[in-house]
């Protein structure tokens, strides 16, 4: 695994303040906090988040546990009491008038308790429809849609108890879907799920985003998914954000840094050391007839430093790879380096 | 920013107000039926705690019991649909809670207070059916016919269970901010015992505690055949005072206790 060092600036990727790249933003959060406690016990669980998502955007939120990824969410949707900050949904503050806001907003938290097991897939969807203020009746086609959409149309008579955890995930965000919403909150949605179930829910919200403008903001603790699904990716780290970037651009930061390089022959102690000793090298690998190391430059370096050390020593250069970080490695690399940053300590009351 | 774009297709006013309600009778409805064993069961050990009373009573002191049984009677209807009226919002906030849906419904373009007032006339229908249903029993056990004139027994028990769907909606309160506090839901059973049958004849300011007033004047209405009307205004008047004021503070306190557990944090946890 690579070991970038370097962290991404905002300012480097983002799309903020390139109003014609902008499109229509549906969610802002501005400068949000919660504290717990007060005094010396005050813990600050989310620190001065903010961040926008457009319409149709898939959003990652990540963090390390503790980071305030859970606070946050549960704030935007006012099941938590922010201590500050504005929460605008479809230009609506929810704070000043959150029924409107539920108007629009569905949450999928807890992983796939947010039904009723008892009742019918179809009674499900009745009943949550009928909750966010729709005609059950009116909405029966949509559902049918929805149910058909989530291979879960022959099952629409079964008691949710009675179904496998999968399919069980997907009757919760249907039962969201069901109420009309257009920004989805989904907290761990492929958490328990197997490989085949999570592959199949991922291409079903990636396909809510293109195909139905649906916007979902979801946190998750597995990269792969939110590399496959998200557009972009807020990282938060001691309840403050520390990356807030396309996941295309935050990986393709990280990308060029990274360097696996294969000389000819040993290389000597000395020009070894000199090579550790100033610059971050890991999987010394000596061959019979080649040595491989993989070196992560810092900021400001370059790969020519080392080249020249080699050069210097009169090592052939075979091979110079470099190395495709995933976003796992950028995350912890991120993660790593934000000041202050220790998983451990998080402060979070998540 | 965009405005919204979807409110045309919803409908918080009256007429979706009242489709939740049917919605959420329905379900209530779905799994009564869908569950009968349970359903059954539900409803035999109301009976059995009848029984044990009535036959119980009878052979340890069968003067005593027949003397009172239409107190009985009325005071265990009273208590089986406060008991019913009053756990389906006390546990049912914690089973909400335990399956995740606390916050769906908190959610609610409704707004959570309404949703709860929703489920809460649910329960004290279903009260209602378990009680006219126990009624029966009783009466055809017993032998001893009461006078049940619907437009007297109806908003009579209605406003005598209000102080119990008040304490639900105070201990629905609790539960969100507190979580495990079963055992307090437990203990109020027997309070209402207590309160059910508080002497408000030997001391008439016990009428000001909840139930108390309800059972007096259902004893009246039920035991002498008098009709709501012929009951004394200020008799009814101290009724209404105490069930709407009641309920508006279990109402005031459930409030409180979400907003407070939305404070901490913990709204759904458990």
């Amino acid at each position: 695994m690579s070991q970038a060092t370097r962290r991404p600036n905002r300012s480097d990727t983002s799309s903020d303040g390139d109003p014609e790249a902008a499109g229509e933003t549906v969610l802002a959060v501005d400068d949000l906090q919660k504290t717990y406690g007060d005094g010396d016990d005050a813990v600050h669980a989310v620190d001065g988040v903010t961040f926008a998502v457009d319409r149709g955007e898939v959003v990652g939120v990540l963090g390390p546990n503790g980071a305030g990824k859970t606070t946050t969410i549960k704030s935007i949707l006012g099941l938590v009491v922010p201590t500050a900050g504005t929460v605008e949904i479809a230009g609506v503050n929810a704070q000043d008038d959150p029924r409107a806001v539920y108007q629009h907003v569905g949450a999928m938290l807890e992983g796939a308790r947010n039904t009723y097991w008892r009742l019918t897939v179809a009674e499900n969807l009745r009943f949550f429809a009928a909750l966010g203020g729709r005609d059950p009746d009116a909405a029966r086609d949509r559902h049918e849609r929805l149910l058909q959409q989530f291979n879960l149309d022959d099952k629409a008579d079964e008691p949710v108890n009675e179904l496998s955890r999968g399919q069980k995930q997907k009757v919760s965000l249907a039962a969201t879907l069901a109420r009309g919403t257009d920004v989805v909150f989904l907290d761990e949605p492929t958490l328990g799920l197997d490989v085949e179930a999570s592959v199949e829910l991922r291409r079903e919200l990636r396909r809510l985003a293109d195909e139905e403008d649906i916007t979902i903001v979801l946190s998750s603790h597995d990269m792969d998914v939110v590399e496959s699904v998200c557009d972009r990716v807020v990282i938060l780290s001691e309840g403050s954000v520390i990356a807030d970037d396309p996941v295309e651009d935050l990986v393709g930061v990280f990308e060029t840094h990274a360097y696996r390089v294969t000389v000819e022959g040993q290389v000597p102690s000395g020009v070894r050391t000199q090579l550790t000793d100033g610059y971050h090298t890991e999987n010394w690998d000596v061959l019979e007839d080649r040595t491989r190391f993989d070196v992560t430059l810092a900021d400001g370096d370059t790969l020519h430093g080392v080249l020249d050390v080699l050069q210097a020593a009169d090592r052939q250069l075979l091979d110079v790879d470099g190395l495709e970080p995933d976003l796992e490695d950028v995350f912890l690399d991120v993660t790593d380096t934000a000041p202050g940053s220790d998983a451990d300590e998080g402060g979070d009351a998540e | 920013m965009s405005a919204p774009t979807q409110s045309a297709g919803f409908d918080t006013g009256p007429r979706g107000y009242l489709r939740y309600f049917l919605a959420a009778f329905r379900k209530r409805l779905l799994l009564l039926l869908r569950y009968p064993v349970n359903t059954i069961s539900q409803f035999g050990t109301i009976l059995l705690v009848f029984f044990v009373v009535f036959y119980g009573g009878r052979a340890v002191a069968p003067t005593a019991i027949s003397d009172s049984i239409e107190g009985i009677i009325v005071g265990y209807l009273l208590w089986s649909m406060s008991i019913t009226a009053y756990s389906g919002l006390s546990w049912g906030v914690t089973r909400e809670a335990q399956w995740g849906t606390l916050e769906q419904l908190f959610m609610s373009p409704f707004g959570f207070g309404p949703v709860m007032v929703v489920k809460m006339v649910v329960n004290v229908l279903e009260s209602f059916l378990w009680g006219a249903l126990t009624l029966l029993v009783m009466m055809t056990v017993t032998g001893h016919w009461l006078a049940v004139d619907p437009l007297t027994v109806v908003p009579l028990g209605a406003l005598a269970l209000a102080p119990a769907v008040g304490i639900g909606f105070f201990f629905g309160g609790l539960a969100i901010r507190f979580k495990r506090i079963e055992n307090a839901f437990q203990l109020m059973q027997f309070f209402f015992i207590g309160l059910i049958a508080a002497p408000v004849a030997q001391y008439p300011l016990m009428k000001w505690l909840p139930l108390a007033q309800g059972s007096q004047l259902l004893q009246t209405a039920m035991k002498d055949g008098v009709a709501l009307w012929n009951l004394p205004a200020g008799e009814v008047a101290v009724l209404v005072a105490t069930a709407v004021g009641y309920l508006a503070l279990g109402y005031a306190a459930f409030h409180y206790c979400q907003r407070w557990a939305r404070r901490e944090g913990v709204m759904g946890h458990y």
